[in-house]
Formats: structure tokens, C-alpha cells, sequence
């Protein structure tokens, strides 16, 4: 009897669950992981863009979908700084800027598994850009002024409050 | 006001309501807002079919028999397999694919697979003896996509990395360890978001009322309600009566699962499976419930063929579905004393004094059941010109049409005329607005319809009048018993 009042009871709650209707949170999970998996550059879904900018709760979700699949990712710098900031740890890896002209972003870390692509965030907003490939097991990036997104990259990265995904 | 939130916390806890601890959300009919709303992230996502959404819900709640956990040893599979036969290389790559709101009817899974996973006649083999449907696989995807996002993504990216493991060794003993993991994922959710056991210990007192029968009366249905009153649970009538409305839908299931527990032979467990899932397949196709109260609730925007008032009548009435055709004198109760007693459960809920509380359990302002037949009379009438009025909109060509036909349709051009309802001025509008209600207004029509018949035909054998005297004093009795403490207060 009580193997079928449970049955009764998990029927029960399957039936009232299927007629509540509470409305799905959005942009969907699909939209978000679709703009998490984007080529730099690519084309936007522009709504899912307004919505990263305007509504906390779906950029907690994409950052969410975005740490999962990060090679490593950290969302405050680890070591207080006073002024700007030219070295930061992300996981394994180490970032640093070096001063310039134009300035270059030097990362390193283990052999097995570089990065492919960075995308920064600071408050609203957010910056990706393709890494290139390692040599010796360091990457190096320009942050050429003359490029807006890479000099963005560079001005985020300065900030502690700068929260990195290294794809 | 200490003394008011324990009577709400004992009124609600008698109704199955349970707060989540920590938030202390609200969790009604056994399940919280958080568990809902996973839900419906998916089957909105997805835009599953009706039985998609029943077959998910069931996984998730556990209606599952004889293993709950089977569908999820099928999920680890399929994902296997796919991870073979697509050279998903990561977890992310198995994501993509469970994410996909493209991949949620058997077609289009077909489409995308057939190629290159594995299959046959039938479907995807997964491997040794291991086979699904093409519609099943697209299932298991949506149930991919809800163990992956359930409360809100928190476990987003262990289960991400359960996937990576899987990608790396998509092998039969990867497959069996993942299927273990998400077993023991999907039951901590089931602990933390679907409080089953007040609707588990209601569900085994109504089997001690029934003491082994699988029929049962409107009077059962009463008698239990008022013993569980006296009992001091108070559970709403509307609540004990949606308890019957499962139980029947689900009687031929019981007693059937005590077999289970004993050691059978594999082929004798397949079987069980085959039938348990075919009842409960049934069952999830068989129930309309969710649809009528979809309906009322989804009515799509446009000419006002329903007022909202019209629209909450109907929902009154239909609710206890499929009672409102098989057991009208239940769904009279429900009406009239069901939403007497919910008045009372909100006048407490909002810290309202004990005069009206007492003036309310009398059930002077109850609903005679004479005015709610009037009533559902009225509504099936106007849900019928309704849906002349949409044949009329629709069939603009009448010089073929029988004489009949073609004065119904001028009856129906003389009521559209008489309208005065906002969005019925402009013809085109209205034609457009009517065709993309139709379907639901043909259903609502047809089950007023039945509702209106069934309490004519209750009415010829138990005159409402005298039945709807006999009730009152029967629940103004067991409310006055039941709410006299705040009563007095």
C-alpha cells in the first residue's frame, strides 16, 4: 500500500506540475549557450545582447553556461592591487600585460590544454577576442590601440573588478 | 499575529502546501516554484508536445515504474552513443546537442542522426540490446536538457563535467557510472524541490478509506473530507476532490506494484515495465486536466470571446476534470462549498477577524446549486453561439450550402450583430482573432456541453434544491467544527 500511495503521490504531482504554467525564464538556455559558444566577431542574437546588459539574473545564467566550459575562468582578480593592475592569475594560467607601444598581453600557463579564445567582463560589459596560437606554451596578444576591442581588452584587464573566461 | 502565521503554516500544511526551508518559498501540490520553472524553461524551450511535457514531469517527479531510474540509464546511453557516433570530442560538444531546441521531435532527431548513430528499423541501437525510438531519443534530449539546467543551472557545470568524462571513455562502463551520477543528481532534486510525502501520507489514507475498493462514490468523497476535518487535517475540498481525480485515473495501477518488490524473472520485469509505462502513457494521454486549465489560462489575446469572469467560471467548474462529465454532484460541492472554505483559508491567510469567519462557515453566501446549473447552462450557451459565430466568420461562400446550414449561419450574422463586446466591430480582425482561438473554444464548447448534460441528468434523479440543503448543513457543520477556534478569536 505505501509503495502505491507513493506512485499515487508522484502521479499527482506530475499532473498539477504540467498544468502549472509559470513562464520560462528568458533568453532560453539554447540562446544563452549559443551566444557562449559564439566565434569572435560573429554575429549576435541582439536580444540575447540587450538582455546580458539589462537583466542581472540572465547574465548570472550566461556567466554560468560561459565558467562551465571555460578552460579556467575567475571572476575578480585574486591579488588586491593598488592602481592598475599588469598580472593577474586565472587557474593555472598567469596574464600579464606588458607595457608598450602597443602594449602586449602575455599568457602563460601548462602545455596540455591553451586557451583559444578570452572573454572579459566588467560590469554590463564584455569583450571577446581569438588568442592565436601558443608558441612555447606563451601566448601573445596586441593590444593594439588602433583595434577598439583588443585596447577595451586591455583597459578591462587593469581592473580588479574584471571578471576573465579563458575559452 | 505570532498565533495567525501557525494557523496559516497548519492550514497550509493541511493543504499539502510546504515551504521550502532556508527560503521558506511556498511549495504547493508537491512541488516548489523552482522545480515549475525548470520545468517549463524546457518545455517552453523545447515547445514539447503535450505528452513530451507529461513524460518529462513523470521523470522528474518519479512517476516511473518498476525502476525510476530507468530513464535516466537510458539518457546515459543515448548520450554515449551519440558521443561515438558524433565524435563529440567534450562534454561541451554533448551540451550543444542537449541544448538544442532543433532536436525535440523524433523528425528532426531522424534528420539529424540517422546518418550517423548506429540504427534500425526501429530506432538508434545504444548499444548491446540497448534501443530506443527516434521520438524516444528526443525525449532523453529534453531530459538532457533539464539534469543539465535544473534549479536554475546550480549544478550546470558538474553535470558539464560528468559529460567531459563521458566524451573521453564514451564506453558501456562510462555510460552505467553516468547513469549512477545522474540518478543520484535527479534524487537530491526530487528532496530538495518536490515534497511528496504530504500528498504520500493523503494518498495512503484514502486507500485505508477505501479499504481495497478502486470504485468510489461522490458520498465517499465527502465522508473522507469530512473525517479528515474532524481529524483537524482541514484540507480543502477542492484538494481532497483533485486526490480522487488522480486516484481514479490511476486505480487500475494499484496493487499492481507489490509483485514488483519480489525477485522476477527479466522477462517478467520487462513486461511490467511495458504495461506500467503503457497505464501511465495512457493516463498522461487521457488527461484533458491540464489542457482545460491551459486553455482558460493561455486564452490568446484578441476579441473578448470570454471575459475574464467567464474565464474563472469556466476554470471553477472544469477544474476537477474529468469529474465535471463523470461526477457532477462532486464538481457542485467543489463549486459551492470548495469555494466557500478556500474564502475562508484567504480570510485567515490575510489575518481577517473571527466575525466573518464565523459568518462565512454558515454558508448563507454559498452558491445553490440550482444557480451554478443556471449558470454552467448560460456559459455552454454563449460557448455555442461563440462557435457559430466562428463558423459564420469562417464559411464566406454560402450559395452551395444546404438551407439549414445557411440559416444557422444568418442566425449566427444576427448575433454577431447584437455583440457588444470589445474587438467585434472590425470583421477582419475578429475572423482572425476567432480562428486562432478555435480549437481551444471547440474543446471548452464541447466539455460545458458535456458539464451542462451531466447536471441535467444529476438534477432528474436528486432534485439539486433538496441536495444542495442536505450539503449545507452538512458543511456549515463540519466548518463551523473545524474553524471554530478562529471563529471565536
Amino acid at each position: 500500500m505505501s509503495e502505491d500511495a507513493r506512485l499515487l503521490a508522484e502521479i499527482h504531482a506530475a499532473r498539477v506540475l504540467t498544468r502549472a504554467r509559470p513562464s520560462a525564464a528568458r533568453p532560453s538556455h539554447a540562446a544563452l549557450w549559443a551566444h557562449a559558444n559564439r566565434e569572435p566577431g560573429a554575429p549576435v542574437d541582439l536580444a540575447v545582447v540587450r538582455a546580458l546588459r539589462s537583466d542581472p539574473e540572465a547574465a548570472r545564467r550566461y556567466r554560468t553556461l560561459l565558467g562551465a566550459q571555460a578552460v579556467a575562468h575567475a571572476l575578480l582578480a585574486a591579488a588586491a592591487s593598488d592602481g592598475a593592475l599588469t598580472r593577474r592569475r586565472v587557474g593555472p594560467f598567469e596574464l600579464e600585460i606588458l607595457e608598450g607601444t602597443p602594449p602586449l598581453l602575455i599568457l602563460r600557463g601548462p602545455d596540455a590544454r591553451m586557451p583559444r579564445r578570452i572573454e572579459a567582463w566588467l560590469g554590463d560589459e564584455a569583450v571577446r577576442l581569438d588568442l592565436g596560437e601558443p608558441v612555447d606554451g606563451t601566448i601573445l596578444l596586441a593590444l593594439d590601440p588602433a583595434v577598439a576591442e583588443a585596447d577595451r581588452l586591455g583597459q578591462m584587464l587593469r581592473d580588479p573588478a574584471c571578471a576573465v573566461f579563458l575559452l | 499575529m505570532a498565533g495567525l502565521g501557525i494557523t496559516i503554516q497548519r492550514i497550509e500544511k493541511s493543504q499539502g502546501v510546504a515551504r521550502r526551508p532556508g527560503t521558506g518559498r511556498r511549495m504547493t501540490g508537491g512541488y516548489d516554484e523552482r522545480c515549475a520553472a525548470d520545468l517549463a524553461a524546457v518545455c517552453d524551450g523545447r515547445d514539447l508536445s503535450r505528452e513530451d511535457r507529461t513524460w518529462l514531469a513523470r521523470v522528474v517527479t518519479g512517476a516511473v515504474r518498476p525502476n525510476r531510474d530507468k530513464p535516466l540509464w537510458d539518457l546515459a546511453h543515448a548520450l554515449a552513443a551519440l558521443a561515438r557516433g558524433t565524435e563529440a570530442a567534450s562534454g561541451r560538444d554533448l551540451v550543444t546537442l542537449a541544448l538544442d531546441p532543433g532536436l525535440a521531435t523524433a523528425a528532426a532527431v531522424t534528420a539529424r542522426f540517422s546518418g550517423t548513430v548506429v540504427a534500425d528499423a526501429r530506432g538508434p541501437v545504444l548499444g548491446e540490446a540497448w534501443r530506443t525510438s527516434w521520438a524516444g531519443l528526443a525525449r532523453l534530449l529534453a531530459l538532457a536538457e533539464f539534469v543539465l539546467t535544473a534549479e536554475d543551472l546550480a549544478q550546470f557545470a558538474a553535470v558539464t563535467g560528468w559529460l567531459d568524462e563521458l566524451a573521453a571513455a564514451p564506453d558501456a562502463e562510462g555510460a552505467a557510472f553516468l547513469a549512477k551520477r545522474l540518478a543520484r543528481h535527479l534524487s537530491a532534486y526530487r528532496n530538495a524541490h518536490l515534497p511528496l510525502a504530504p500528498l504520500e501520507r493523503r494518498f495512503r489514507a484514502i486507500l485505508g478509506f477505501l479499504a481495497g475498493r478502486k470504485a468510489f462514490t461522490d458520498d465517499d468523497i465527502l465522508t473522507f473530507w469530512r473525517g479528515e476535518m474532524e481529524a483537524g487535517e482541514r484540507p480543502g475540498f477542492r484538494t481532497v476532490a483533485e486526490h480522487f481525480v488522480t486516484f481514479e485515473a490511476a486505480a487500475h495501477l494499484i496493487g499492481g506494484l507489490e509483485g514488483l518488490s519480489a525477485p522476477v524473472s527479466l522477462d517478467a520485469h520487462a513486461g511490467w515495465e511495458e504495461r506500467l509505462d503503457a497505464a501511465l502513457g495512457d493516463l498522461a494521454a487521457a488527461e484533458p486536466a491540464e489542457a482545460l486549465a491551459a486553455l482558460l489560462a493561455d486564452w490568446p489575446e484578441g476579441p473578448k470571446i470570454l471575459t475574464g469572469a467567464e474565464r474563472e467560471e469556466l476554470t471553477d467548474l472544469l477544474r476537477l476534470d474529468p469529474f465535471h462529465r463523470t461526477r457532477p454532484l462532486t464538481t457542485l460541492r467543489a463549486a459551492s462549498f470548495g469555494q466557500v472554505q478556500s474564502g475562508i483559508a484567504n480570510r485567515l491567510r490575510r489575518g481577517g477577524g473571527g466575525g466573518e469567519v464565523a459568518e462565512r462557515a454558515t454558508c448563507a453566501e454559498a452558491r445553490s446549486y440550482a444557480a451554478l446549473q443556471e449558470r454552467a447552462g448560460a456559459l455552454a450557451a454563449h460557448l455555442a453561439r461563440m462557435l457559430r459565430i466562428a463558423a459564420a466568420l469562417r464559411i464566406a461562400e454560402r450559395d452551395g450550402l444546404d438551407p439549414e446550414t445557411r440559416a444557422v449561419l444568418e442566425a449566427a450574422e444576427a448575433d454577431l450583430r447584437r455583440m457588444r463586446r470589445s474587438g467585434f466591430e472590425d470583421r477582419a480582425a475578429l475572423a482572425r482573432g476567432f480562428a486562432a482561438a478555435e480549437t481551444a473554444l471547440l474543446r471548452l464548447a464541447a466539455e460545458t456541453g458535456r458539464l451542462e448534460r451531466a447536471l441535467a441528468g444529476l438534477a432528474r434523479q436528486r432534485p439539486l434544491d433538496a441536495a444542495f440543503a442536505a450539503d449545507r448543513s452538512l458543511f456549515a457543520a463540519a466548518f463551523a467544527a473545524a474553524y471554530a477556534g478562529e471563529a471565536a478569536a
